[in-house]
């Protein structure tokens, strides 16, 4: 058996699947999976894979024309996910897409597939909580940033939607975790910067600027429980307590 | 009795008037897609946004304030009625608007849901509410979601401004019989809250009409696939209520609003002229649709009642919600239940279960219950209830099984069904796989089959069903309605009767 392996970001990953791919060995005979790999074992040759922009584009061309737009999209959410298989079975799923084409997706007697939508369920509910419970702390005025925690690289996700709900605001939502940021200046497109450890320092700092609306949030959050109707278990279900770190009326 | 101090701070403000808010139960944010634009604040997502969850459980999605608490009515069930002796506060059209920016801004609200007490009379009111809103459209650039609740009573031009400013307006029903409304809320009555309801779904329509669309609003694309829907073309002529118990004005209105085909399009709308400053704001009227809300446990209606109540609202007026709010002693009244009555939280929920088998699976209220059958069986679900007393339709099986008949079976939704449809064309289903669709096997395995058998040997009888899916219930069912209290030591001479001088012979 021969083991890929690669970082895991998105440029290396798709080199990784491209490098496997032609090494003509076999499928059934290779593996993928990503650095830092837990354990290695003595039969098995293991060959690092590096980033190659050229190649993610002619990977990116060849499945959004020989198979589907959408098949791309799923892959793409599924290679966010920080779940270690997540390579290895956007690979075999890669070989379902290009023997039956976008179908492949419906198939879901293959064991692959349902991993592949489980992942992309689990991502995709990962970005619309960090997208409905992110809050803003305004650093100064006009000018708002947020922190968020998550466990997959969801940020690139989150951008186009606070673009369209603040479209004339300044504001930036800062990856803790990935040390990235989306810079969102007024009135014109977001883009992604990744952020030095000074940087981010720099940043934390922003959460300690509770001003008056801070407060009033609290206070509203608190009256407009109803007492006799306490269900503490059902806030912690539909509200996670990992998701909470940033949360001003957890704080 | 406190006095109406105009000092009051804005904290005090926001007390006062979001603990006044909270027993409305209408939070969503849903209904609309709208998108940003450059200079403007917020966009609408139309699936709605959940923003936190308060320590009751529920949804906080808009800023739900009061714009006042004082109140000229003098309803037996609320918290503001006239007669309470609690602190007033009255919000200023600026105060609302900041508060409404400023949390916007930091991610913390979807928009806002402004109701009010009624300060002077209903015109008066709604003015001063029209006039928040126009003022956060406007001045402040607010593009996000507004529910606005109208206050029964208040004049069509001022509800046709209301529609226009907001996304979502709704005229609370409270109590679905004219008898429990005279009893509770004599302030009130049924003409005054199903007109302007009426006049609302009528002005919608032509609003959706003029822009291309359907008169009705687009169901959950399900309803397309269900022969038996109460949204379907072929059931709007269904009769609609008995007209018991004072369920007065629904079919009077009803006759003239709908038919076959949906809504008439006739002359209860708001015939107001065009020019109007509002209709410059070129928005749609209300393109969120309207809803309602009704309290449980408050008067002596049935489950019955109130479900065959909403499905009329659902049918005859196109609502796009109807909201169940278990009643909440707060006010000691001898008509009402005296404080401390436990909330009927799983009552509230039962109802909200079949309300949604109503809008996404194909049932209808006379299938659920009946006169004889009024209310819920508080110890399993209603599609579980309702399955149990049509075991011959049992068991299903699952490739070859039609769109309604999966959706009909316990444990299977809508998204289920959606799963099983697609994969079923490229291979056999079976039980692992329905596990891992999310096909709730638990409840689901007594129901169907799968290329012929079932998931293990189970006997087709109603009693042993039951007592399966009691047992299996019971922990959820008192997650909900709270620990049972009314256990205690048992007491050998008052539970036995033993008399605690025994004569020794």
């Amino acid at each position: 058996m021969t083991v890929y392996t690669c970082m895991p970001d998105f440029e290396s990953m798709m080199t990784c699947i491209y490098t496997a791919w032609a090494s003509g060995l076999g499928h059934k005979n290779i593996r993928l999976e990503l650095e830092p790999v837990g354990q290695y074992t003595l039969m098995e040759q293991y060959i690092h894979v590096d980033a190659d922009s050229v190649i993610v584009d002619k990977v990116s061309n060849s499945i959004i024309t020989k198979i589907s737009n959408h098949f791309y999209n799923e892959i793409t959410y599924c290679l966010l996910g920080f779940e270690q298989d997540r390579l290895d079975t956007v690979f075999r799923v890669l070989i379902l897409g290009f023997a039956y084409g976008a179908q492949a997706l419906k198939m879901l007697h293959f064991k692959d597939v349902f991993r592949l939508l489980e992942i992309n369920k689990r991502v995709k509910n990962e970005s619309c909580l960090f997208r409905e419970r992110l809050h803003f702390y305004e650093m100064e005025k006009g000018l708002y940033v947020s922190h968020i925690e998550p466990k997959s690289q969801i940020l690139i996700t989150l951008g186009p939607a606070f673009e369209d709900r603040m479209p004339s605001e300044n504001w930036m939502i800062v990856d803790d975790v990935h040390s990235e940021a989306i810079i969102h200046p007024k009135d014109r497109h977001f883009y992604i910067q990744k952020l030095t450890e000074d940087e981010l320092n720099f940043l934390i700092e922003t959460e300690k600027n509770n001003d008056n609306y801070t407060d009033l949030w609290k206070l509203f959050f608190n009256t407009i429980a109803i007492k006799e109707r306490t269900n503490k278990k059902c806030q912690d279900n539909h509200f996670p307590i990992w998701a909470r770190k940033h949360i001003v009326e957890f704080q | 009795m406190y006095e109406i101090r105009t000092e009051l701070t804005l904290d005090e403000k926001l007390e006062i008037l979001s603990d006044a808010a909270k027993y409305d139960v209408a939070c969503t944010s849903s209904g609309v897609a709208r998108q940003g634009k450059q200079g403007y604040l917020g966009n609408s997502c139309p699936s709605g946004v959940c923003h936190t969850f308060a320590a009751d459980g529920r949804c906080i999605s808009l800023l739900k304030i009061l714009m006042s608490n004082q109140c000229e009515y003098d309803c037996k069930y609320c918290k503001s009625r006239k007669s309470n002796d609690i602190p007033r506060a009255t919000f200023t059209p600026d105060e609302i608007c900041t508060l409404t920016i400023e949390f916007y801004k930091r991610n913390y609200i979807e928009g806002l849901f402004l109701s009010s007490g009624v300060i002077k009379n209903p015109d008066y009111t709604m003015e001063k509410m029209c006039e928040t809103v126009r003022l956060l459209r406007t001045r402040y650039r607010f593009n996000g979601y507004i529910h606005l609740k109208v206050i029964p009573g208040a004049s069509e031009e001022l509800l046709y401004s209301a529609g226009l400013l907001a996304d979502r307006i709704s005229i609370n029903m409270e109590l679905p019989t004219q008898d429990s409304l005279t009893a509770l809320a004599p302030n009130k009555n049924m003409k005054t809250i199903l007109n302007p309801m009426n006049k609302i779904t009528n002005t919608i329509a032509r609003h959706r009409v003029s822009q291309g669309e359907n008169a009705r609003f687009d169901r959950a694309v399900i309803n397309k696939h269900l022969n038996n829907s109460i949204f379907g073309p072929s059931n709007n002529n269904i009769p609609i209520s008995d007209n018991h118990n004072g369920q007065i004005g629904i079919r009077e209105i009803n006759n003239t609003t709908t038919s076959n085909e949906g809504i008439i399009l006739n002359d209860h709308s708001f015939a107001l002229p065009a020019e109007r400053s509002d209709s410059l704001l070129k928005r749609n009227f209300a393109p969120a649709g309207q809803s309602t809300q009704m309290i449980i446990g408050a008067g002596n209606e049935t489950d019955f009642e109130l479900i065959k109540t909403s499905q009329s609202l659902y049918r005859c007026f196109d609502l796009r919600r109807v909201f169940y709010s278990g009643y909440i002693p707060i006010n000691d009244d001898p008509v009402l239940p005296s404080v401390g009555t436990p909330v009927p939280l799983l009552r509230e929920h039962r109802l909200y279960q079949a309300d949604w088998l109503l809008r996404y699976y194909g049932f209808h209220a006379e299938e659920l219950l009946s006169e004889t059958r009024p209310n819920f069986d508080s110890r399993i679900d209603p599609k579980c209830e309702w399955a149990l007393r049509n075991l011959g339709d049992f068991p299903v099986e699952i490739n070859k099984a039609s769109y309604d008949a999966l959706l009909r079976v316990p444990g299977i939704g809508p998204v289920s069904v959606k799963k099983i449809m697609s994969a079923r064309r490229y291979s056999k289903i079976t039980f692992p796989m329905l596990k891992k669709m999310g096909v709730v096997l638990k409840r689901a395995q007594y129901f169907i089959t799968c290329n012929g058998q079932m998931l293990y040997r189970i006997p087709m009888n109603e009693q042993f069903i039951l007592d399966q899916l009691t047992d299996m219930e019971r922990p959820a069912n008192l997650k909900i309605s709270g620990p049972d209290n009314s256990f205690r030591q048992m007491n050998l001479f008052d539970d036995f009767n033993l008399s605690s001088t025994t004569s020794v012979s």
